[in-house]
């Protein structure tokens, strides 16, 4: 397989003619390690997915489905369902748990399990193929902000950060990311391309993470500040040592300077990128000097593909993805501090407290700044007095700073978040925890515990 | 007023004035939220919360009742003996 005749392949062929190339070429190359890190590891290979990809297109050239929704629990049926959906021009949903009431919205659309089976009711009605105004894939939104809403790509915009060339061919790339979800879909629709192989651990526990990026020798870890931050604080120090990933990349969520630099500490070799995107609007920029958020010359500028960055008066990040297409909202919020611009949250992660703003993940940089706390969240709870209330949860480091007890180091945070903040942004609840929640999509949610979004 | 109660609105003020770095006291009935203990809004909406914990009640979030008055410590424990009695 050479880049040349990948790109030469129209876009929604591409995966189709990337799995049966490679299935030709290397048949027994592994594509898939399920259950990595774990007790249970399962393995598919390029010629096992280039030939159900064939068998599919079959019944799905004899059916003519309106669309598919491809809702499976093993990645390998995911996979399958795109490329052969892509090559015969049949539009593609993949769906979420938590996204399932929206397919309503996709009534006429047949549903692909792991069976891969077409429902004998799909045999019928005249061809329809996707144009350039019909969706074609459909993923929905992580529900980081508001309810999760399904959101109409093109094959184009899927593939567009998609990286062909030479130096991306054959790695090894770790997904824990939901795969049905944008950041997922990505990943392995990158790794796939290129004959590389995709690790799934076999849980997002950061010691069967850490396994499984020893075991697997995963070369690229795509992760949401977040989970490497789980990663890098709790997981077994010498299992992490033995890893070496040549590429870290970061997207999701904004990283603060203490996590980049952690992040470089422990993996000295790799290569740390950041990655904004969004579902909407895909990526939009990546940074790689590993400094948090990005330089402030860019706003106003013109960035390679065209992007405008600019910022509303209440600090908002708006992108133009192009000079023919309108200025969109973020929702995410920004500073100038010195010659970058950071990101300070979300807009809709605002705690109001007494009609003052409190930004979540400012209060959460200063509690993971104290001795002994590994991670923290930091959310709103609803008061009857004030409004709302800042509370936050912390995660112990293992093991604590020296005749540290978890309660030396709750007095601690509260006494440095009283020293770095406005009494407003104190956290009034503190409690110590096993795991800080996270959003299915491996964001750090900040909702009250046990409300999901 | 049960013992109970009064125990938990006293062990929610103390753990208020410890979380906020102030030396904890001898809280009596008769004191005044404000102006004998020092609690402020942000110290009250925080006593409310731990005692939804402790208590299993809000009753500052009924949207039925006007805001009862809440002056003295004798205040806060009758409205919570009063919310687990009508529960």
């Amino acid at each position: 397989m050479t880049t040349a005749t990948i790109a030469d392949a129209p876009v929604e062929d591409r995966l189709a003619y990337a799995l049966t190339e490679i299935a030709r070429q290397e048949p027994g190359r592994t594509a898939i390690v399920a259950g990595a890190g774990g007790t249970s590891r399962s393995v598919v290979d390029y010629a096992a997915l280039a030939a159900a990809v064939e068998k599919l297109e079959v019944s799905l050239d004899a059916a003519r489905p309106v669309g598919v929704v491809a809702r499976t629990a093993r990645l390998e049926s995911l996979v399958v369902i795109a490329a052969a959906c892509g090559r015969q021009h049949v539009p593609v949903a993949f769906l979420t748990e938590d996204s399932r009431d929206l397919v309503g919205e996709l009534r006429d659309w047949i549903t692909l399990d792991d069976s891969l089976a077409l429902p004998a009711s799909a045999a019928r009605g005249p061809r329809r193929e996707f144009d350039a105004i019909s969706p074609q894939v459909v993923v929905a939104t992580s529900g980081t902000s508001g309810p999760p809403k399904l959101v109409h790509h093109s094959w184009d915009s899927v593939l567009s950060a998609a990286r062909l060339a030479e130096q991306w061919h054959g790695l090894a790339w770790l997904l824990v990311y939901d795969a049905t979800r944008w950041a997922g879909i990505q990943v392995w629709m990158q790794a796939l391309l290129t004959g590389g192989t995709l690790v799934v651990p076999a849980s997002r526990d950061p010691d069967i993470v850490a396994a499984a990026l020893v075991a697997e020798q995963v070369a690229v870890l795509p992760a949401t500040p977040t989970l490497l931050r789980r990663l890098v604080t709790s997981a077994d120090r010498s299992q992490l040592a033995k890893s070496s990933p040549a590429r870290i990349t970061l997207g999701g969520e904004a990283a603060d300077g203490p996590l980049l630099e952690q992040t470089q500490a422990v993996f000295p070799q790799a290569k740390l990128t950041q990655v904004y995107a969004t579902t909407e609007l895909g990526e939009v920029f990546r940074v790689a000097d590993g400094r948090p958020g990005f330089p402030a010359a860019w706003l106003g500028k013109s960035l390679p593909g065209g992007v405008r960055l600019s910022t509303r008066r209440d600090g908002e990040l708006l992108v133009q993805l192009s000079r023919d297409t309108a200025e969109v909202g973020t929702g995410d919020l920004v500073e100038r501090r010195g010659d970058r611009f950071e990101f300070t949250g979300r807009r809709s992660d605002v705690i109001v407290v007494g009609g003052a703003k409190v930004f979540p993940k400012r209060v959460e940089e200063i509690l993971r700044r104290v001795p002994g706390i590994a991670e923290a969240r930091v959310y709103g709870l609803p008061s009857a007095i004030t409004g709302e209330l800042v509370a936050a949860e912390i995660v112990l480091a293992e093991p604590l700073p020296e005749s540290a007890t978890p309660d030396h180091v709750r007095t601690a945070a509260l006494a440095m978040c009283r020293e770095s903040l406005e009494a407003h942004s104190v956290p009034r609840l503190l409690d110590i925890v096993k795991k800080i929640a996270t959003t299915a999509a491996g964001k750090t949610t900040r909702r009250p515990a046990g409300v999901t979004p | 007023m049960k013992p109970a109660v009064s125990e938990a609105v006293i062990a929610a003020i103390n753990t208020v004035l410890r979380d906020t770095g102030r030396d904890t006291k001898p809280v009596e009935s008769a004191m005044l939220l404000a102006a004998d203990i020092g609690l402020d809004s942000l110290d009250l909406a925080q006593t409310i919360v731990l005692l939804e914990r402790s208590l299993g009640v809000d009753p500052f979030r009924s949207p039925s009742a006007a805001r009862p008055s809440v002056r003295t410590v004798s205040d806060l424990i009758s409205i919570y003996t009063q919310a687990l009695g009508h529960s």
